[in-house]
C-alpha cells in the first residue's frame, strides 16, 4: 500500500542507483518540499520563526554530524566547537565587509581546516579515545572563545552579526530568514541523499564497518576519515554561521558549548545513525519537543485551574521529555528514522506479509 | 505601629492615588510582565526566588488597587537556559501582547537582545547579560537597573580604600574569579584602578565550576593580600570558605560579588560565615519593609506564592528590587502618558525613574536616557551570624573609569 512496487524494475546499475527507487518516496519528498516552500504562507509566523527555522538549521547541522558519525562511524563530541569556528569566522568576515556569500564560505572553509586539523591528531586513535580527543577540541575552543575578546567580541563575550544579505538583497523578514534556512537544509539534504549512492559514501560505510577490512579492499581509511571530517566540518561551519545570522543575530560562546555538542549528538542518535529522514525527526524531538511539552503542560494546568508552583511546572516537561526519549529508544534502538523505516517496510508489502504470520 | 506605617508607605508607593479606582481594578486591562526564566537548569539557585517575589509583589499590588487601577499580570515560563527556547518564549509572549521582558540568564538574554532591540520591546536585565547595556544611547531598549559588574568591582575597591584609611598605595588586593566571561568581566577595571590607586593586584583564576580552588588559595596564602574580592557563584563560596580556613585567611577580608545568599551561608555554616562581606545594591534580610509586609500579609497566613524559605533569602529581595523598579516605571508610564502603556511610554517611564529605592529595598536609582543602570550604587554588607548588616552607605565611585570601559565596550556593539 502507498509504496507500490508493482511495475518498478531495476534492470541496470544506473536505474538501481537512483535516489528514489520507489515512486512513492519521490512523491512524498516532492510533497514535503512543496509544503516547505509554502510554509511562510500556511504556518503562523510564531511557528515559522521559532520552530521551523531553528529546526531546519539544526537539521542541516545534524546531517553534517551524521556524515561523520553515522556514515564514517567516527564519534564526534566537539561538533558545536566546529560550528562556533564557522559562526565566528563568518561574522568577523562579514563585519570586515566581506559579502555574506563569501563570508559563509569562509566560515565553512575555516571550520573545515580546523576540524580536519584536529582530525589529523584525533584519528591516530579510535573509538572512545577519538571521542575524548574531540571532546578536548570542544574545551580548547571554549577556552579560546572565553579568553580572546578579539574573537568573541566585547562585554560578556557577545558579537553582533551584521544584517544578512545574499545576492545583493538584505534579508530582514522572518520569511526571508526562513527561506535561507530552508535553502541550506535542502542543499545539505540533496548532498547527503547523493552521498549514499556514490563511491565516497560506500567507502565511508566500509570504513565504518571495519577500517582495516576496508584497507584490505584498497580503501584508504585515513584519507576517507579526514575527508568525512572536513566535509562535515564545512557543513557545521556554514550551519553555525547561518544559525547566528538568521536566528540569534549575535554569537555568544554559550550557544556553542559542550552541552550543545552533546545535544547534536543526541539528535543524531535519537534520529538514527546514517538516516537522513531520521535526522529531521531527531532534531525535532531534541530541539522542539521540550518547548512544545512545556507549552502543553502550562496550557493544561491553566485549563484545569491547577495551582502548581512554577518550579514544579518547569520540571514536569523535563520528566515527560526524558521519558519520551527512553521510550523511543526502547521501542526502536536504531532511532526515529528506523521507526519510520519499519512503517514504510510494513506498508510496502502489505497485505502480503500478513500471510507469513 | 511603625511597621504598619511602613506598610502603608509601600502601598502608597506602588498604588498612589488608587483609592478611587480600587473597585474597578480587576475589570481594567492588565499590565503584563513576561518572565521567561530558567527554572530547571543552571539558574535555579536564583530564579525561583525572583519569580516568587514578582508574584507576591503583583498579588499585593493588585489587592491594593493595582498600578493606577490596572492589575499586574506576571507570566512565568521556563526556558531551561537554552537560547533557542528563550527566543521561542519571547516570540510567543510578544504575540500575546507582552512587551516587558526579563530572561534572568546571560546566554538567553544575549540571544534575545538583538530581537528586543529591533522590535522595540523593553528588556529588563538586571544582573545578567552584557554589562555595557547600561549605555542607554546604544542599548535603547535594555534596562539593566542595578550596578554592572564593573561598577560593583570599582565600588568594592572604594570600600577597601575606606577600610584602609583612604590610601591604597601599600595595599595588595587579590581577585579570585571563575575563569569565564562572568568572572573575567571586572579584571579590566581592577587593572585600571590598580594603576590609578597604586595598589598591587593579584589575579587568581579558578576553573569552572569552582570546586577546585586549592591552587588559588595556597597562592593567596603566600601572597598575603589585604583583601580578596571574589567573583564566584553558589558552591564556589563554600569551597572558598573551606580553603580560607585551611590557609588561615580571615573570612572578614573576603568580599563577594552580589551572588552570595543564605543557602551558601547555610552551607558554609551560619557561625562559620560570620564576618563574610558582600557588595550589593539590594538590602538583605527580612527587616526591609516590603519583605516584612509580604511575610506578615501572606506568609503568616500561608497565602504566599511559594514556600516561606525562599522569602528568607536575599535573592527574594533581589526579585523585589527588580520588580519594584519595573512596577514603578509602569506607574510613571500611566501617570505621565495615560493608558494604554506602550513600549515607548514604558521606556520613557524607565528613563524618568528618579531617586527610587522601593522603600529601602535597594540603592536609590536614577535612570536616565544615557544611564540605564540608574547610577550603579552599591554598599557592602556583612553577615553577623544571623543577618546582613550594612557597613557603608549606598555609593558609586570611580564613575569616570567605569564609564570609560562601558563606552569603549558598547562602541563595538553596533554594526551597520
Amino acid at each position: 500500500m502507498f509504496y507500490r512496487l508493482s511495475g518498478v524494475h531495476h534492470a541496470n546499475y544506473v536505474s538501481d542507483s537512483r535516489i528514489f527507487k520507489v515512486p512513492a518516496d519521490r512523491n512524498l519528498t516532492a510533497f514535503i518540499f512543496l509544503i516547505g516552500l509554502a510554509a511562510p504562507f500556511i504556518i503562523p509566523s510564531l511557528y515559522l520563526n521559532s520552530y521551523m527555522l531553528p529546526w531546519l538549521i539544526w537539521t542541516a547541522a545534524a546531517l553534517g554530524l551524521n556524515l561523520v558519525t553515522g556514515w564514517a562511524g567516527q564519534l564526534h563530541l566537539g561538533y558545536a566547537a566546529v560550528m562556533a569556528v564557522g559562526a565566528y569566522s563568518s561574522i568577523h568576515a562579514a563585519r570586515f565587509g566581506v559579502p555574506w556569500e563569501f563570508a559563509l564560505i569562509i566560515g565553512g572553509l575555516t571550520s573545515s581546516v580546523i576540524g580536519s586539523l584536529f582530525a589529523f591528531a584525533a584519528l591516530r586513535v579510535k573509538g572512545l579515545y577519538l571521542a575524548l580527543t574531540t571532546l578536548a577540541m570542544q574545551f580548547v575552543m571554549d577556552w579560546v572563545l572565553t579568553h580572546s575578546p578579539a574573537i568573541s567580541g566585547g562585554s560578556h563575550a557577545s558579537l553582533q552579526s551584521p544584517t544578512l544579505a545574499l545576492l545583493g538583497q538584505e534579508i530582514t523578514t522572518d520569511t526571508g530568514f526562513y527561506y535561507v534556512a530552508f535553502g541550506w537544509c535542502v542543499l545539505v539534504t540533496i548532498f547527503m541523499l547523493n552521498l549514499k549512492r556514490t563511491g565516497l559514501g560506500r567507502a565511508l560505510v566500509a570504513v565504518r564497518e571495519k577500517d582495516f577490512a576496508a584497507a584490505i579492499l584498497g580503501v584508504n581509511s585515513f584519507y576517507y576519515k579526514i575527508l568525512a571530517f572536513a566535509t562535515s566540518s564545512f557543513i557545521a561551519g556554514v550551519s553555525g554561521a547561518l544559525l547566528v545570522a538568521t536566528f540569534f543575530f549575535l554569537a555568544a560562546p554559550e550557544q556553542f558549548s559542550v552541552a550543545v555538542s552533546i545535544q547534536v549528538l543526541a539528535m543524531v542518535i535519537v534520529g538514527g545513525l546514517g538516516s537522513i529522514i531520521g535526522s529531521y525527526f531527531g532534531v525535532a524531538l531534541i530541539l522542539l519537543v521540550p518547548g512544545i511539552v512545556n507549552g502543553l503542560v502550562v496550557t493544561l494546568s491553566d485549563g484545569l485551574g491547577m495551582q502548581i508552583d512554577v518550579e514544579t511546572l518547569a520540571h514536569i516537561p523535563n520528566a515527560v521529555y526524558g521519558a519520551l526519549i527512553v521510550i523511543i529508544l526502547l521501542i526502536e534502538p536504531l532511532g526515529l528514522g528506523k521507526l519510520y523505516g519499519n512503517i514504510r517496510d510494513y506498508l510496502m508489502v502489505w497485505p502480503f506479509d500478513q500471510f507469513k504470520k | 505601629m511603625k511597621v504598619k506605617q511602613h506598610i502603608k508607605a509601600v502601598v502608597l508607593a506602588t498604588a498612589l492615588a488608587a483609592s478611587a479606582t480600587v473597585a474597578s481594578a480587576q475589570d481594567k486591562e492588565p499590565i503584563r510582565f513576561g518572565l521567561c526564566f530558567d527554572l530547571s537548569k543552571s539558574y535555579t539557585f536564583i530564579s525561583p526566588q525572583v519569580a516568587q517575589a514578582a508574584q507576591d509583589l503583583a498579588m499585593y499590588t493588585n489587592e491594593n488597587g493595582g498600578i493606577e487601577g490596572h492589575p499586574v499580570e506576571v507570566i512565568i515560563r521556563d526556558h531551561g537556559n537554552e537560547p533557542q527556547r528563550g527566543v521561542e518564549c519571547y516570540e510567543q509572549l510578544k504575540r500575546e501582547g507582552v512587551f516587558l521582558f526579563n530572561f534572568l540568564s546571560t546566554p538567553v538574554t544575549n540571544a534575545v537582545l538583538p530581537r528586543a532591540m529591533k522590535d522595540g520591546n523593553v528588556l529588563m536585565q538586571s544582573f545578567v547579560g552584557r554589562g555595557d547595556a547600561v549605555d542607554g544611547e546604544v542599548f535603547e531598549w535594555v534596562f539593566p537597573v542595578g550596578p554592572t559588574y564593573w561598577q560593583q568591582a570599582a565600588n568594592d575597591v572604594a570600600f577597601i580604600k575606606g577600610q584602609m584609611g583612604g590610601d591604597l598605595s601599600k595595599a595588595k588586593i587579590g581577585f579570585i574569579y571563575l575563569d569565564y566571561p562572568f568572572g573575567q568581566e571586572p579584571i579590566e577595571i581592577l587593572k585600571t584602578l590598580s594603576e590609578k590607586e597604586g595598589f598591587e593586584l593579584e589575579l587568581y583564576p579558578v576553573p569552572l565550576p569552582g570546586s577546585d580552588q586549592a591552587g588559588a588559595w595556597s597562592k593567596i596564602r603566600r601572597d598575603k593580600p589585604d583583601y580578596v574580592i571574589s567573583w564566584l557563584l553558589a558552591g564556589g563560596h563554600v569551597v572558598a570558605s573551606k580553603e580560607m580556613r585551611r590557609n588561615r585567611f580571615p573570612i572578614d577580608r573576603y568580599l563577594s560579588v552580589n551572588w552570595l545568599n543564605e543557602v551558601d551561608i547555610a552551607n558554609i555554616g551560619a557561625e562559620e560565615a560570620k564576618g563574610i562581606l558582600r557588595g550589593t545594591n539590594v538590602a538583605g534580610g527580612q527587616e526591609v519593609p516590603i519583605v516584612k509586609t509580604m511575610l506578615d500579609t501572606y506568609y503568616a497566613n500561608g497565602k504566599g506564592s511559594g514556600p516561606e524559605s525562599l522569602v528568607r533569602d536575599v535573592y527574594y529581595n533581589t526579585g523585589m528590587a527588580i520588580y519594584s523598579a519595573g512596577f514603578e516605571a509602569a506607574r510613571i508610564a500611566i501617570t505621565e502618558n495615560g493608558w494604554p502603556i506602550t513600549p515607548e511610554t514604558m521606556k520613557n517611564a524607565f528613563e524618568s525613574i528618579e531617586n527610587f529605592d522601593g522603600n529601602g529595598i535597594m540603592a536609590p536609582v536614577t535612570v536616565t536616557d544615557k544611564d540605564h543602570g540608574g547610577g550603579g550604587k552599591t554598599r557592602v554588607e556583612q553577615w553577623n551570624g544571623e543577618t546582613w548588616v550594612p557597613l557603608t552607605d549606598w555609593s558609586a565611585d570611580y564613575l569616570d573609569v567605569v564609564w570609560d570601559v562601558i563606552k569603549h565596550s558598547s562602541a563595538t556593539f553596533t554594526v551597520e
